[in-house]
């Protein structure tokens, strides 16, 4: 790589980091105002408590006294995010970054191989309709994928529970039908291109077709759907997770959004939302580098 | 008739006869949705009621109508208030262009890469979980036609673009045809089967995930009846085993959805 190809590709890795940095403040900053002014905030179930004396009951109403200035709010706030304290959970009065840490390899594992198995099924469908198989077979898998898509993500989650399956799978099923559609609409674009016929109609086997013409053509609209189909299977992981009874982060969200425990369900919300985004930018800039190389 | 057509047309009709016996649940059936039978629970489809009780001893055939009413009703309410918001914000990154556009873009960029229900779940946890059914009904299918937006500005904005470049509007602003004028005579008719597509879209979308919100607890309250409510009610597998028809919510849902994908605007239509 030459000096001048290195300088803009450092440029645009910085930009991309930049715009990541940005949106966390951004993100941090509507999370505190959102905490800061949701109803009922500053009121504390504490000060009801027989057993505290009236200085300790002064002392929280002084905490709160404290907390009552936005930009002071946000401030202590943004300086412990920056520590990696992003507070403490109300409901469950243990910090978040420990809740996030215990939690987050679950739904990452969940993520993880959710997204492969629907990436798999999604696309051995798409390219067995499209090369080898008839009118049958992609009605088959277009009704599959409908009656998938018909289903919402809470039922998918209840049948998974009744089969004993693992969460990955419903994870899986709620991203693939999706998956599948794009996948397919992709490929059956770049089969038609004139090029791609006048290879068919030299005589060239499907296979060499599909891997020399096809899929370089849709490669970068590929890598880039790959970060779409983290942020679906992130989506995806709150009911399934709540309903499956798997510890991890959709479970923590639900549970704290039914307890009101707004630090929490706010946190969790710019950290998901951060991967997610992080996840985007990756597969957009890898699909651009596909794009510039093809 | 093309098999297509055909399929559309019956798609419509079953969709017609849903929302007809909806808006005429009061009608249909003589009890209201609360009504309790507490001698009834989890009673058999009968006579009087045709497909049983729920296990408070509520008529399933009165809350599964009215419950039909609430989404089929307020979810295309949400999908007309997410098409506006994209229209008008797509329509005018569109045309104005620069970095009004840029801005545009990178808020609805960053608007789809969030995992929706994360943010729903985020922004319903704010208001109070105790509020009166009808407000929680209207909280969530305003917070969906709020936040529901993204994917079709991403659309409005490339039919808008490639409006601006074209020569018809270029003739109108050469005969000095004022900005409004151009934008309601030249401009709108020309993204109406595009608004109108993605309204289309949306409606189904957002009867999944208030579906996937009430079955969470965080969407309509009970005793109001919404889809996602009933279908909770398919939690306790042995009762759903016990009574089958406990499962017909799940199927007026997935008939809606599917009619819904079938009516959908083709690509032809659109041209």
């Amino acid at each position: 790589m030459s000096s001048v190809k290195k300088i803009q590709w450092l440029r645009r890795l910085l930009r991309h980091v930049l715009v990541l940095v940005g949106l966390a403040l951004l993100g941090a900053f509507l999370a505190a105002t959102l905490v800061r002014y949701s109803p009922g905030y500053g009121v504390d179930e504490r000060e009801l408590d027989p057993r505290l004396s009236p200085t300790s009951v002064e002392a929280i109403r002084k905490q709160h006294r404290l907390d009552s200035n936005l930009f002071r709010y946000y401030g202590e706030y943004l300086s412990a995010a920056a520590q990696g304290d992003f507070g403490t959970s109300q409901s469950l009065q243990r910090p978040v970054f420990e809740l996030v840490k215990e939690r987050f390899p679950v739904t990452a594992h969940s993520v993880l191989f959710g997204v492969v198995t629907a990436w798999t099924m999604a696309f051995a469908l798409a390219v067995i309709g499209l090369l080898f198989c008839g009118w049958i077979f992609e009605v088959s898998s277009t009704l599959l994928s409908g009656l998938l898509l018909a289903l919402p993500s809470a039922v998918i989650a209840l049948l998974f529970v009744h089969l004993r399956a693992p969460v990955f799978l419903a994870i899986a099923m709620v991203t693939f039908p999706k998956l599948f559609r794009f996948i397919r609409n992709l490929l059956a674009h770049a089969y038609d291109q004139p090029h791609v016929l006048a290879a068919r109609a030299r005589g060239i086997g499907p296979v060499r077709i599909f891997l020399c013409h096809v899929i370089p053509l849709a490669a970068p609209a590929l890598v880039a759907l790959v970060g779409v189909s983290i942020s679906i299977a992130f989506g995806a992981a709150v009911p399934i997770e709540a309903l499956c009874d798997s510890a991890g982060i959709g479970q923590l969200a639900w549970t704290a959004a039914l307890n009101r425990d707004l630090p929490l369900v706010m946190n969790l919300t710019v950290i998901v939302t951060l991967i997610t985004v992080a996840c985007n930018s990756v597969a957009g800039y890898s699909a651009k580098a596909i794009a510039r190389e093809t | 008739m093309s098999a297509k057509r055909r399929l559309r047309l019956i798609a419509v009709c079953v969709l017609s006869a849903i929302s007809v016996l909806a808006v005429g649940a009061g009608i249909v059936t003589p009890y209201p949705y609360a009504l309790q039978f507490r001698d009834l629970p989890n009673a058999a489809p009968t006579t009087m009621h045709p497909l049983g009780t729920d296990a408070l001893g509520r008529d399933l055939l009165s809350r599964l109508l009215y419950g039909t009413r609430v989404s089929l009703l307020l979810a295309p309410a949400a999908a007309l208030l997410s098409t506006l918001i994209a229209g008008v914000l797509g329509g005018a990154a569109g045309l104005l262009g620069g970095w009004y556009e840029r801005f545009i873009l990178a808020v609805t960029d960053l608007s789809m890469a969030l995992p929706l229900l994360f943010v729903l779940i985020a922004l319903r946890a704010m208001l109070p979980l105790d509020v009166a059914p009808l407000a929680s009904v209207v909280a969530t299918f305003l917070l969906l036609g709020l936040l529901g937006w993204p994917s079709s500005l991403r659309v409005v904005w490339a039919a808008a673009r490639s409006i601006r470049n074209s020569d018809f509007l270029l003739l109108a602003r050469a005969s000095g045809c004022g900005r409004m004028r151009m934008i309601l005579r030249q401009v709108l008719p020309n993204l109406r089967a595009v608004l109108l597509a993605q309204f289309w879209v949306s409606i189904p979308v957002f009867i999944l995930t208030e579906a996937t919100l009430s079955m969470l607890g965080v969407g309509v309250m009970e005793p109001m009846p919404s889809w996602g409510n009933l279908l909770r009610g398919l939690e306790d597998f042995s009762a759903v085993s016990a009574n089958p028809w406990r499962i017909a919510p799940l199927l007026v849902l997935i008939l809606v959805v599917i009619c819904f994908q079938f009516i959908l605007p083709s690509q032809e239509d659109l041209a």
